[in-house]
């Protein structure tokens, strides 16, 4: 499991931050950005295939299990070298590393449940199916939008 | 007590996150980061094994040897210039990824590449609404 | 551990959410979603999901002061109901029971305010008002003139079944946040979002076409739509001739207003608006959301009929999808205005001038002397503190010093009070002017039912104990009438719903029973086998022949306009992060962490010529006072425009008093200014 965000429906309300930091003891994994004064877009592990951090880590802390790239606090020594090598810049150490665990034990990231604006989810086919439907719609109006 | 091997160390703060007696002293100011081992008496050897760069080994103490110190100019990110972390560690961060996915971007500090990666997701969207916005 | 999950609705805005408050060992631990819930869908936004940091705060009041010297004295709940029935019971014997006010409080229940209103009324004021004056009092006026009801026509959640969507004056993405997944959903399924605001925000993201009005000119705006309208033949002629009147006089009173004109007063370019109109018109199902950018004005009330004017004329009203939708910000404050803490209103929207209204709640509650004319309303009872027309006021959970314009003069105008009592969670501003001062308990400490802005009322249940000696304001306000004499028995919420059911018609069908197992119910539910009524106005409205009324607005400008002293126009309004005074988001840490500082926002090529970089201090000046902020450059702004929030003390120093004749709401949205780097 990953998850997606649709940036179209992005409102950049810091809930997902607020959300995060809340169920991980005060350490969030997430980070929204804004893009000027016309959008934002949360930042967030992509649980990449070839995981730069697992790479880069010595110790085995960072590792792929399935689809996550799952993190072992106790083989972390905090020597940051995840961090620079996040491709994205979204492993966070601070004296230990931290990232995005999928909210491991919830039955939903805790930032897919409760992002408001319905902007994340973690059903790459439903943004798929959004997109099919903005397309079908803008194709049946001429293209005017 | 611990020795050093300065052309090993990378200045990552391991030994100094592990040590259970605050021997392994750090400093940091915007331009460079400095660890200090203070002359450590116990029999512990977590920092040796836990040493990424494999640069510390443990050696019976010597009251007449200097403690051991290294610092580190901390690298200044190519896109803002602010500067976050010590060449070895960028140098074996580089070396460690493959060749494939052209590494270059870990001379960019981690908040540049949040930045670029927000600009990227969003750079059609954002140009769409501004046109809107007339 | 066992933890258990207690439902709670939260204590925020209008939306109504719901959550699970987590509970182990007495203590709130956690928050867990609600995936069913009818308007959020388990979604929460930064506010819900930081609302339990404010419950074990450590300021929270935990037992009851009075003034000592300079500082505050603890005392007993018994010495401190004595002060309070001493002090109010001498003001009324001394000078007449009309020389006391009441504030009630849009963050209490239902119950609560039912039980504040009838207390006020009960010692004979008829000045009880509350904060719902400050955001949709011309809502109230306007909807229940033109419409026959003061509420959303529709639910939130229908706002997906529309094909166009047209946003004014409100910034819903970051005030109502969970809204914006509805306007999200129908704009997948093809629907057109119209976004008109003079700034640019998370809100206009979602527009089709945003038109950027300058401040004040909402009328124009909605005139010269509605002109267009009926120029191209879009209205709906058979619903206008079977359900309005007023019609003619309408299309007479805009015969001018065309969209060229409109243009002229308001900024937006002509074929803006004529887009606008047709993509408003000639949609299967649209949709008006509005919020206090409609409200907030010296032409409030006429901007509401301007809004409703639009929905009458296409019939773009009482069918899913359509509607009109008063955004409401607090989330009781749709319940505070149905229990009649209004000025001008008893329970259930009965007129306090009406003596037929005066005789029912007469027998209904055994009292023969009830106030029979309106009172003050929450701003007017300012003034009279000011004048000492108002010796003594009794104010629950509201923070007048921080919401009301012209805020020094409030401040010293609350300490020329003979005796003031403030009711709060925490030592506001407000509170800080008090003689005495009563801890009460927050929403996840108490029971009782919220009615959110599209009229569901829900049932929110107490997870935890008040902190110290605080006690729930259902108790406190037992205590303080029933030390006055007054025979308020009410062992609980039930007992006073129960009541609630027999003299509010729309709640009769409301009950305590219901709620508990069927969720929330829609007003209006006149019966106990009654569903509720989510979509309104479906069979006519409830006014003379069953008609809804169009009223010609004439624009008419702001109070102030920009001049060389001042040539900017301030408008002020919320962000995410914080809620209305910031009594509650000041003090959340993972809240006031992410928005530490207040702010002015401002064009970039204006603040070039002031020499004002982004990030630079400075003071921005009214007539009426001086505020520091820290610029913050957007091409989000129109030039000539600014935006401060009125989350921070500073920004209601420098709003003015000039106020809607009918509604008294203050135009918080329109104050001239100047600005200046600080050095």
């Amino acid at each position: 499991m990953a998850f997606y965000v649709d940036i179209r429906r992005c409102i950049g309300c810091r809930s997902c931050e607020v959300a995060c930091e809340r169920v991980h003891g005060g350490r969030g994994h997430v980070q929204v950005h804004f893009v000027g004064d016309s959008a934002s877009v949360p930042l967030f592990c992509h649980h990449c295939e070839e995981a730069s951090c697992a790479t880069a880590c010595s110790f085995g802390a960072l590792f792929k299990e399935g689809e996550r790239t799952a993190f072992d606090v106790e083989k972390c020594t905090g020597c940051g070298l995840c961090s620079l090598a996040c491709p994205f810049g979204v492993v966070w150490t601070d004296k230990i590393a931290h990232k995005c665990d999928l909210c491991d034990g919830r039955p939903e990231p805790t930032c897919v449940a409760t992002c408001p604006a319905d902007a994340l989810s973690t059903d790459f086919d439903l943004l798929a199916r959004r997109a099919r439907s903005r397309a079908a719609r803008a194709a049946a109006q001429g293209g005017r939008r | 007590m611990i020795r050093v091997d300065p052309s090993l160390c990378i200045g990552c703060l391991s030994c100094s996150n592990v040590c259970p007696s605050q021997n392994i002293l750090r400093t940091e100011t915007v331009e460079e980061r400095r660890i200090r081992w203070k002359r450590c008496r116990e029999e512990c050897d977590l920092c040796v094994e836990l040493c990424p760069a494999r640069a510390l080994t443990l050696v019976p103490i010597d009251e007449s040897a200097p403690e051991p110190e290294v610092s580190f100019p901390l690298v200044g990110c190519r896109i803002c210039g602010r500067r976050y972390a010590p060449e070895p560690m960028l140098r074996r961060v580089e070396a460690a990824l493959p060749k494939s996915q052209s590494p270059e971007w870990v001379w960019d500090c981690p908040a540049c590449r949040r930045r670029a990666e927000a600009e990227r997701t969003t750079g059609e969207m954002v140009a769409a609404r501004r046109r809107r916005r007339g | 551990m066992t933890k258990v999950l207690v439902p709670t609705v939260c204590p925020y805005c209008g939306a109504g959410c719901g959550f699970f408050v987590a509970v182990e060992r007495e203590r709130a631990v956690g928050i867990e979603y609600m995936p069913d819930h009818p308007v959020g869908e388990g979604a929460l936004c930064s506010k819900g999901n930081a609302s339990l940091e404010i419950l074990h705060h450590q300021e929270r009041l935990t037992s009851p002061l009075k003034r000592k010297g300079d500082g505050w004295a603890k005392m007993t709940w018994d010495e401190a109901i004595g002060l309070v029935a001493r002090g109010i019971g001498e003001a009324i014997r001394e000078d007449g029971p009309d020389k006391v006010a009441f504030l009630a409080s849009s963050k209490c229940t239902n119950e609560e305010n039912y039980l504040i209103q009838k207390l006020a009324r009960l010692l004979g004021t008829p000045h009880i008002d509350n904060c719902a004056r400050l955001c949709h009092a011309p809502s109230v006026v306007g909807l229940n003139r033109s419409l026959g009801a003061a509420g959303m026509t529709n639910p939130i959640p229908d706002v997906a079944n529309s094909r166009c969507i047209f946003i004014i004056g409100s910034n819903l993405a970051e005030n109502h946040p969970v809204i914006s997944r509805w306007v999200h959903r129908a704009k997948d399924a093809g629907a057109v979002v119209i976004v008109a605001d003079p700034r640019a925000t998370p809100t206009s993201w979602m527009a089709d076409i945003f038109l950027q009005l300058t401040p004040g000119t909402d009328v124009a705006l909605l005139n010269g739509i509605a002109h267009q309208i009926i120029k191209e033949g879009l209205m709906d002629r058979e619903y206008i001739a079977e359900r309005t009147r007023g019609f003619e006089e309408f299309e007479e009173s805009i015969r001018e207003f065309t969209p060229e004109k409109a243009a002229e007063i308001t900024g937006v370019p002509a074929e803006e608006i004529i887009r606008a109109a047709r993509a408003y018109a000639s949609s299967p199902a649209s949709t008006i959301l509005y919020s206090m950018g409609i409200t907030q004005h010296t032409t409030g009330t006429e901007n509401v009929q301007a809004v409703s004017n639009l929905a009458l004329i296409t019939g773009q009203i009482g069918r899913p999808g359509t509607g009109v939708m008063p955004l409401r910000g607090q989330n009781n404050v749709q319940g505070a205005c149905d229990m009649g803490a209004l000025a001008e209103f008893y329970p259930g929207y009965r007129r306090a001038d009406d003596p037929g209204t005066i005789e029912f709640f007469s027998a209904a509650w055994e009292a023969p002397a009830l106030p029979t004319s309106p009172g003050l309303t929450a701003t007017e009872m300012i003034g009279a503190a000011a004048s000492g027309d108002i010796r003594a006021m009794y104010i629950v959970g509201e923070d007048p010093a921080n919401s009301d314009p012209s805020s020094l003069s409030v401040k010293s105008a609350l300490e020329a009070l003979d005796f003031l009592v403030v009711q709060d969670i925490f030592m506001t501003a407000t509170a800080q002017a008090a003689d005495v001062v009563l801890p009460a308990a927050a929403w996840a400490e108490k029971e009782g039912s919220f009615t959110n802005t599209e009229r569901r009322v829900q049932w929110s249940s107490k997870a935890v104990e008040p902190p110290g000696s605080a006690l729930p304001d259902l108790e406190i306000i037992c205590m303080v009438a029933r030390s006055l004499g007054l025979d308020f028995d009410y062992p609980d919420a039930a007992s006073v719903l129960a009541e609630i059911n027999r003299t509010v018609p729309q709640y009769a069908g409301i009950t305590r029973e219901r709620l508990a197992k069927e969720g929330g119910l829609v007003w209006p539910c006149p019966s106990c086998d009654h569903p509720g009524t989510p979509i309104l106005h479906s069979s006519g409205f409830r006014l003379a022949d069953g008609r809804a009324y169009i009223v010609p607005v004439p624009y008419r400008p702001a109070a102030e306009g920009q001049s060389p002293e001042y040539p900017f126009l301030l408008t002020t309004g919320r962000i995410a992060l914080h809620h209305n005074a910031g009594s509650m988001t000041r003090r959340s840490p993972s809240l006031i962490g992410r928005a530490p500082d207040l702010f002015v926002e401002i064009n970039p090529a204006d603040a070039e010529k002031l020499g004002i970089g982004d990030g630079d201090l400075v003071d921005v000046s009214t007539e009426r006072g001086v505020a520091q902020a820290a610029a913050r450059l957007t091409e989000g702004m129109k030039r000539g425009v600014v935006f401060m929030p009125f989350h921070f003390p500073g920004t209601n120093i420098l709003t003015t008093e000039a106020a809607d004749p009918e509604a008294r709401i203050p135009e918080f949205k329109v104050s001239a200014c100047r600005i200046a780097r600080r050095n």
